[in-house]
């Protein structure tokens, strides 16, 4: 048995393999209705099975969309928002009217990275494993770690950590909002935006009464309201409960005023500057 | 007969796929976490490897022994196998769209899957003939449906459990499984 030979039992079963399957797809009758349409459903989505939806991959999203077209609105697929071809064939398909821009969102990291170290961490180096050991290794124990637990589960590579601050960076262009990242961040810090939100808190320190033993970082919220006194446009609600400013964007002048009387200047920032400032791309900015 | 009650016995416990053999962990901790899921994945698994092995025994007896090729195995069989897949997946496709839901995700997912090539590779190597081929990849394949639902029965009721932070998710899922093999090791007595 020479290398021919071998080589055309190998070919041979190959070839076979080949036309069999040729075969049962031209012999075996066409699938039926119900299955077409989830599959056209499914050419409109991005296909990059992220999950991020909360169904297992596209084609499981596209049957629950075939099925019930409402469901868009509950468990949107971002990217699809972000592509306005692909948003425009699954309207057509679906027979939806969707506003991008309302449902569209960009996650914004409401963190520093300021608060000091409590000591040296030589544990594994996730934000999971750091954070479930004693309330984390960072004196605020809201901060962001920065070992980039976020970042090994974005998608589309949208964010870094910064080197410097040891914090991670969203980059707003890349950013689909699908969300990942706030699931994955252990301590809540990142968070959806809309993306025609102009104004972000970027602050998480979550409790109203420091923690014993744990200092607040430099730069944190004083929770002293001047932002919200200051604004003219009522553009700020003050959050009692948990004791942060909100904002209503449609009432927001950008006039700047919150940002001058903060004492912790940087803390509210307008969202699509700091986030470039962060990644130091204000240079390149149009 | 009973030659092939034995095998389909010993494949299915005392020399299980998952437990004795540790092939097709990847599935055993993937999709052992919610019980339906298991079982989808178990007849799946059940399916493609009864259908893969009956052929790659028809070839190996007829094909790679009387021409002397025995070392081509491994390359036959994937390409075998994954062409099967395919095959199945299309006819169950356009013909029982109900079963084709039921197996989802998990028969295209399984066309490579290290449990079905290694069934075929054990049937070749004890010079199995294609009857009892058929029942050692039975056997294979109801021991890893077992195995999986044992684990995936395991799993949801651990969920529920006050185990310590550390240890949840997948370092208790290790622990399980490891004492679940200790127990099948029981099942080498009967052989």
């Amino acid at each position: 048995m020479g290398m021919l030979g071998i080589i055309g039992i190998l070919g041979g079963i190959g070839l076979l393999c080949g036309v069999l399957i040729f075969v049962v797809f031209k012999v075996l009758p066409k699938e039926p209705e119900s299955l077409k349409k989830i599959e056209e459903v499914s050419r409109c989505l991005p296909g990059m099975n992220c999950g991020a939806c909360g169904y297992p991959g596209c084609f499981a999203y596209a049957q629950a969309l075939a099925k019930d077209k409402d469901i868009f609105f509950t468990s949107t697929c971002a990217t699809v928002l972000q592509e306005p071809e692909m948003l425009e064939s699954l309207e057509k398909l679906l027979d939806l009217e969707i506003d991008a821009s309302e449902m569209d969102k960009k996650a914004v990291v409401k963190c520093y990275g300021n608060s000091k170290w409590l000591g040296q961490y030589s544990g594994v180096r996730s934000c999971k494993a750091a954070s479930s050991l004693a309330g984390g290794p960072k004196e605020c124990p809201y901060g962001c770690l920065g070992f980039g637990d976020c970042m090994e589960v974005c998608p589309v590579d949208a964010i870094q950590i910064d080197k410097e601050l040891n914090v991670a960076v969203v980059d707003p262009d890349k950013c689909t909002g699908c969300g990942l990242c706030v699931r994955e961040c252990p301590n809540n810090i990142i968070e959806l935006v809309q993306s025609y939100a102009n104004i972000v808190f970027l602050c998480n320190y979550g409790s109203l009464k420091n923690i014993p033993g744990r200092k607040k970082c430099d730069l944190g919220c004083l929770r002293c309201r001047k932002c919200f006194k200051v604004c003219e446009n009522d553009a700020i609600i003050w959050n009692e409960e948990k004791g942060i400013p909100e904002f209503d964007f449609s009432k927001c002048t950008l006039c700047g005023k919150c940002i001058e009387v903060c004492p912790h200047d940087r803390l509210i920032e307008l969202s699509d500057i700091v986030l470039k400032e962060k990644l130091g791309l204000l240079s390149k900015k149009k | 007969m009973t030659n092939l009650i034995t095998i389909f016995i010993v494949m299915a416990v005392a020399n299980n796929i998952v437990l004795s053999q540790f092939l097709g962990l990847c599935p055993f901790f993937g999709v052992s976490k919610k019980l339906s899921n298991a079982v989808s994945m178990g007849m799946a698994v059940t399916l493609v490897m009864l259908i893969s092995s009956v052929v790659t025994s028809v070839i190996y007896n007829y094909v790679l022994v009387p021409y002397d090729v025995e070392f081509m195995q491994i390359v036959l069989y994937i390409l075998v196998i994954a062409s099967l897949v395919q095959i199945v997946e299309l006819a169950i496709k356009r013909t029982n769209i109900s079963l084709y839901n039921a197996l989802g995700i998990y028969l295209p997912l399984i066309t490579t899957n290290c449990a079905v090539l290694g069934v075929a590779l054990i049937n070749s190597a004890e010079n199995y003939t294609i009857l009892e081929s058929t029942a050692s990849a039975l056997g294979g394949g109801i021991g890893f449906t077992l195995v999986l639902i044992i684990m995936s029965g395991i799993r949801e009721k651990l969920d529920l459990a006050d185990t310590p932070r550390s240890m949840k998710g997948l370092p208790i899922a290790f622990i399980t499984a490891a004492l679940l093999a200790l127990a099948f090791m029981g099942f080498n007595g009967m052989i």
